[in-house]
């Protein structure tokens, strides 16, 4: 639909468009919007067996000085 | 019928497949079509009432939940090789090099050592229950090496062999069986361990979680030194009726974090000092206070803190979808459908809570406001 307001002469005709078109395009991106969002998901696994804490579990030199004191 | 469980948290759903132990948070409406592939309907009639819905072609729709069925349900559904704990063949020592008896609950334990580096896995931790009473002992440990693996036997029987990279499972396995036989509850019975602190006060839990340094053994130890109790550092147990347990393990406390405690605990000054090598790290542990092995007690709330030098004090609600992200990863959940409905009811009931301070006296409060009802 062309502009009759002359401070919008320059806009071109291409972005121009219906109310009923720009719904029907809103819509359709709705529907993928749905469809991404179906196949998104986060796959969360627990750890295999009880654990303590990595930080306190690391190899320690034998015999080093303060070792137990 | 595979052994699937469901529930709605927030905007989505968290769904649980057995086979696999693994927690998908997914759309409510992507949850609904797992359960109706689960059902057995065919791919058309799930496309159809999908189509309808969601006002997309039939095509789409069958695309839709073919995809589903691909990436989530069949991987999930197909039982995969169980890991087992190693169990290597293997010769027991005629001798150990140290024996050590720990006073724990009711029970007296005594474990053997081969040699100085498996004493100090598990030494430092339980040090403080040390008893030279000796003359009932409940259960024996054994700990040695055999084909490169480091092995745990208790009361003759193997319980498991590591690798040296997965020591901390070696270190969880022999802290479970302490707790299965301090509480006389087999590993069935228990819904799962947290990567946690817990504090208690009146009758109820916090769970305090957290990246490693974050701090929350810092800040554990500063919650019991002002009255709250100290019912476990890092490894906490929960059971099937969603009651959390003491374990009596020191508290780790790192070099960086003495600063902030000697106050409160001047003992620490001239502890014992553990250097863990790899990690280049320094640790002392500090003895729970009071530990009470009857309070086994509800959860209150999660809280993730963090110790922040640059923000005084900020407390908010967390997302539960966020707070799961987080939880599910670092902890052990038991893989029974019986345990796993009672995590996800667990979960659905807990308020989440992200703390960042540098304000003790701040986090204090707010703990405390927690406990009440005040926040």
């Amino acid at each position: 639909m062309k502009s009759t307001d002359p401070k919008k002469d320059n806009v071109s005709d291409e972005f121009t468009i219906s109310r009923k078109e720009a719904l029907k395009k809103i819509g359709k991106y709705g529907k993928y919007t749905a469809l991404t969002a179906l196949g998104t998901f986060i796959i969360l696994h627990p750890k295999k067996a009880q654990a303590t804490s990595v930080d306190n579990s690391g190899l320690i030199a034998p015999g080093a000085d303060g070792f137990f004191d | 019928m595979h052994e699937f469980l469901s529930k709605a948290v927030e905007d989505k759903s968290i769904v649980w497949f057995k086979a696999s132990n693994n927690y998908i948070i997914l759309e409510e409406i992507a949850a609904q079509l797992v359960h109706q592939i689960l059902e057995n309907k065919t791919p058309q009639k799930i496309a159809t009432g999908l189509a309808e819905k969601l006002t997309i072609s039939e095509q789409e729709a069958l695309k839709a939940v073919h995809d589903l069925n691909n990436r989530i349900v069949i991987p999930n559904t197909t039982k995969s090789k169980e890991e087992q704990i190693s169990k290597s063949k293997y010769i027991l020592p005629t001798s150990f090099a140290f024996q050590k008896h720990y006073h724990i609950h009711n029970k007296v334990f005594k474990v053997e050592f081969a040699n100085e580096f498996q004493l100090s896995l598990l030494h430092p931790k339980f040090a403080h229950l040390e008893t030279q009473e000796t003359s009932k002992i409940e259960h024996t440990f054994q700990v040695f090496n055999a084909n490169h693996l480091i092995h745990l036997v208790l009361d003759g029987e193997c319980i498991g062999a590591w690798e040296s990279e997965n020591i901390h499972y070696f270190q969880g396995k022999f802290s479970m069986k302490i707790i299965e036989c301090i509480y006389t509850k087999s590993e069935a019975e228990w819904m799962g361990v947290f990567h946690a602190s817990a504090v208690n006060y009146n009758d109820e839990n916090i769970l305090i979680l957290g990246d490693s340094g974050n701090g929350k053994s810092t800040s554990l130890a500063l919650l019991q030194a002002q009255g709250f109790q100290c019912i476990a550092d890092d490894f906490v147990p929960i059971d099937q009726a969603q009651n959390v347990y003491s374990f009596p393990a020191g508290i780790s406390i790192k070099k960086n974090a003495l600063p902030v405690l000697l106050e409160e605990y001047p003992e620490l000054e001239t502890s014992a000092e553990y250097h863990y090598e790899r990690l280049n790290k320094t640790v002392r542990y500090l003895p729970p206070q009071k530990i009470d092995y009857s309070k086994a007690a509800p959860c209150k709330a999660l809280v993730f803190i963090k110790y922040d030098a640059t923000i005084d004090f900020e407390i908010s609600k967390m997302s539960k979808l966020k707070a799961f992200e987080h939880l599910v990863p670092d902890s052990w959940i038991s893989s029974s459908p019986k345990n796993a409905a009672s995590f996800l009811d667990w979960f659905e009931k807990m308020p989440c809570y992200q703390l960042t301070y540098s304000n003790n006296e701040l986090m204090y409060s707010a703990i405390k406001r927690i406990f009440e009802d005040d926040l």
